[in-house]
C-alpha cells in the first residue's frame, strides 16, 4: 500500500516537473525574431502587399510573447517566438523577391531602351 | 485498494490517450502540403539547401506528433516548417529572376559593347577619310602656292628682260626692237638671243596650253612695204629662236604689223625708238 502511493506521487512529481515551470525567459529567441523583424523592414517588406501581412504577424506575434513572458509563461512565449521569427524571415524573402522583380524589369525597359537606340543610330549612320 | 486500482487504470489509459496519434493540426496539414508542392517545383534544384532546413523543421514537426499528437509545440513548429518551406520557395524563384537579371544585364552589355565597336569602327574611317582628304587639300594647296610661286617668279623674270602688261588680250611682253636687231635687219643680235632664250624658258615651262602670237612693229620711217616685210621678217625670227628652245611651233605665230600700231609719237627719236619693237602677246588657250 505504501509502495504503490509512493510510485503515484513520483509520477505526480515528474508530471509537475515536465510542464516546465522553470523554463527559461526566451531572450535570444526575442532577439533573433526582432533582428529578423528589423532585416525586413530595411528591404521595404513594410510598404510591399505581399509581404506586408507577414511583418504584421510577427509583430502580433511578438506581442503575444512579451504578454506570455510578462505572465511567466516562458515556454508558450518561446514557441510564439518561433512563429514570428519565421514570419518576419518570410516577409524579408518576399521583399527581396519583389526587389529583384523590380530591378529585372528595369533591365529588360533599359534593355530595350538601348537596343531601340543603337537601331536608330544605326539607321541614321 | 479498489480505489487505487481504479486510479492506476486511469493514469494508464490517459497516458495511451496521449500516445495515440489524433487527427493532425491544420498546421501541419498546410506544412505538408507545402513541402509535397516545393519538392516537385523549382526550389529543389534552385534552393535545395533552404529547402533541406525546411524538411528537417517539418520532420520535427511530425515527430512531435507522433510522440505527443495535437499540441501546441506540434502547431507551432509544423506552423515554422510551413514558413521555412515559402521561405526556400520565394528564395528560389528571387535567385531566378537575378539570373534574368544578370542574363539581361549581360545582353546588353554585348550590345553595348558591340555598338561601341561599330561606332568606332565607323568614326576610325571617317577620320581616315578625313586624313586623306585633308592631306589632298594640302598638296592641292602646295600645288597652287607652287604654280603661283612660278608665275610670280617667271613674271619676275620677264620684268627683268622686258616689259610685261597684261591686257584684255593677254599678257604682253615687249622687247625693244633695237636691242633685238641691227638697224634694217632681222637677225637676233647675240644679247637678244640672251633675253630671248630666258623668255622661251619661261614660255616653255609656264602656261604650257596659251596660244602666242609674236607681233612685229616698225617705226614710220622708211618706206611702208619695206617696214612691213621687216616687221614680218623679224617676228618670224624671233618665233623661231622661240621654237627651237622649247616653246611648241602649234602655240606660236608670228605677224607683221609695219608702221601701222605705233604706242609712241614717231615725230620724236624716243617715240620712234619705242616703236620700234616685238610684242609678244601670251593668251589663254580658249580665246
Amino acid at each position: 500500500m505504501k509502495t504503490r502511493l509512493s510510485l503515484i506521487l513520483v509520477t505526480a512529481a515528474t508530471v509537475t516537473v515536465a510542464c516546465g515551470a522553470s523554463f527559461p525567459e526566451p531572450t535570444q529567441r526575442l532577439a533573433d525574431a526582432q533582428g529578423a523583424r528589423r532585416s525586413a523592414e530595411e528591404v521595404g517588406a513594410n510598404n510591399q502587399p505581399a509581404s506586408q501581412l507577414y511583418v504584421k504577424l510577427a509583430d502580433e506575434e511578438m506581442t503575444k510573447a512579451n504578454a506570455l513572458i510578462k505572465d511567466g509563461d516562458n515556454r508558450a512565449a518561446d514557441r510564439m517566438l518561433v512563429r514570428a521569427k519565421a514570419d518576419a524571415e518570410l516577409a524579408l524573402a518576399l521583399a527581396h523577391e519583389q526587389n529583384a522583380k523590380v530591378e529585372t524589369q528595369q533591365a529588360i525597359d533599359k534593355a530595350t531602351a538601348t537596343t531601340t537606340t543603337n537601331a536608330i543610330q544605326g539607321v541614321q549612320k | 485498494m479498489k480505489t487505487i486500482g481504479a486510479l492506476g487504470l486511469c493514469l494508464g489509459l490517459a497516458s495511451l490517450a496521449a500516445c495515440a496519434p489524433s487527427v493532425p493540426p491544420q498546421e501541419l496539414i498546410n506544412a505538408r502540403t507545402a513541402y509535397d508542392r516545393a519538392s516537385q517545383g523549382q526550389t529543389v534544384q534552385t534552393d535545395p539547401a533552404d529547402l533541406h532546413t525546411a524538411k528537417e523543421t517539418l520532420d520535427s514537426a511530425e515527430k512531435s506528433f507522433a510522440d505527443n499528437g495535437d499540441t501546441p509545440e506540434t502547431r507551432d513548429v509544423a506552423y515554422a516548417a510551413e514558413r521555412r518551406i515559402e521561405i526556400a520557395e520565394t528564395r528560389a524563384r528571387t535567385a531566378l529572376q537575378e539570373q534574368r537579371k544578370a542574363q539581361v544585364v549581360a545582353g546588353m552589355n554585348a550590345a553595348q559593347t558591340a555598338a561601341v565597336r561599330t561606332t568606332s569602327a565607323a568614326l576610325s574611317l571617317a577620320n581616315q577619310q578625313l586624313s586623306t582628304q585633308e592631306q589632298q587639300l594640302q598638296n592641292e594647296t602646295l600645288r597652287r602656292q607652287d604654280a603661283e610661286t612660278r608665275a610670280t617668279q617667271a613674271a619676275a623674270d620677264l620684268a627683268r628682260i622686258a616689259s610685261v602688261k597684261q591686257e584684255p588680250r593677254g599678257m604682253v611682253i615687249t622687247l625693244s626692237g633695237s636691242v633685238l636687231f641691227a638697224s634694217a635687219k632681222s637677225d637676233l643680235l647675240p644679247d637678244a638671243q640672251a633675253k630671248l632664250s630666258d623668255v622661251a624658258n619661261v614660255l616653255a615651262k609656264e602656261s604650257p596650253d596659251s596660244k602666242i602670237v609674236v607681233e612685229g612693229h616698225t617705226d614710220s620711217q622708211g618706206g611702208a612695204s619695206f617696214n612691213q616685210e621687216l616687221s614680218q621678217r623679224r617676228a618670224e625670227s624671233v618665233r623661231a629662236y622661240l621654237v627651237s628652245h622649247g616653246v611648241a611651233s602649234d602655240r606660236v605665230t608670228a605677224q607683221g604689223f609695219g608702221p601701222g600700231r605705233p604706242i609712241a609719237d614717231n615725230a620724236s627719236a624716243e617715240g620712234r625708238a619705242n616703236n620700234r619693237r616685238v610684242e609678244i602677246v601670251v593668251s589663254p588657250a580658249s580665246r
